[in-house]
């Protein structure tokens, strides 16, 4: 096989880990308005990078969906104190407050591990967020 | 595989090992208690600052944002970030708030944890700042 199949081969299977469909742009306007006695946090994950690693992402110990590459999903939760984790080869946590009414978000990123890539989420501003999520595609059912 | 090549994969492995050990953040608890005077009262970062948020870990306090004050612990003021986040990294991630002593970083108040984080090194840096009244 010619290095040119290889890179072809290896470029199918990056992309077929990665998420599909609508993206952010196409879906905003359609994404239901927030109760007012709850938040919103959008988890997504930018990078097609070790698309092989997607652990569960889970909120106060919860599942919430997975870490798919290229995708991005949300959930609306009471106001409180939350931790994020993402179980890899070592859990990085993250935590931060949530109020009534607020949007936060939660970029997913990988990092190049000793043995395998691990999942470090990070807490982003909103206008650097929206600039990542135009090009990501929306997991409506992210437990699946 | 030459030495050098050799000695920068040693490097290399040692650095992702550390990174994947990092320490906690130093934190012990704080109380922090709203201010009845000047509520509102917020700051205006007029340079960008660097600063040491944990064992290896840096955050640039960027010119033009904006800090409203929450409150005071025995510490120092409490300033949330208004519009943007703040946090403070080791082991793991906390979302922090800045705690000054005039116009010195002397830490970090974690609203999760309420806790205080000191600032690594023990010596504050110095913020260039505007105060805005409400």
């Amino acid at each position: 096989m010619t290095i040119r199949r290889w890179l072809a081969v290896g470029m199918v299977l990056l992309l077929s880990g990665c998420a599909t469909g609508a993206k952010y742009e196409e879906v905003k306007s359609t994404i239901p308005a927030l109760a007012p006695s709850e938040g919103r946090i959008y988890f997504y994950r930018p990078s097609a990078l070790g698309a092989a690693v997607q652990p569960d992402i889970k909120l106060n110990g919860q599942k919430v969906g997975t870490a798919k590459p290229h995708g991005f999903y949300f959930v609306d939760r009471a106001p409180g104190n939350y931790e994020v984790s993402a179980a890899t080869e070592t859990e990085k946590k993250l935590t931060f407050t949530l109020a009534a009414g607020q949007e936060r978000f939660v970029r997913l990123k990988i990092q190049i591990g000793l043995l395998v890539g691990r999942i470090v989420p990070e807490l982003v501003d909103r206008t650097e967020a929206e600039g990542e999520l135009k090009d990501l595609s929306f997991i409506a059912e992210p437990l699946k | 595989m030459g030495s050098g090549v050799r000695w920068m994969f040693l490097m290399a492995l040692l650095g992702l090992g550390l990174s994947a050990c990092a320490p906690e953040v130093v934190r012990r608890p704080t109380q922090v208690m709203p201010m009845a005077d000047e509520p509102g009262a917020s700051i205006e970062i007029v340079e960008n600052a660097s600063i040491s948020v944990g064992p290896g870990y840096q955050r640039v306090i960027d010119r033009g944002s904006v800090w409203t004050r929450v409150g005071r612990s025995v510490e120092g003021d409490v300033f949330k970030p208004v519009d943007r986040v703040f946090t403070v990294e080791g082991a793991h991630i906390h979302e922090a708030y800045l705690v000054l002593d005039g116009d010195r970083v002397v830490g970090f108040y974690l609203p999760v944890e309420r806790a205080f984080s000191p600032v690594p090194g023990g010596t504050g840096t110095r913020l260039s700042i505007r105060r805005r009244q409400p």
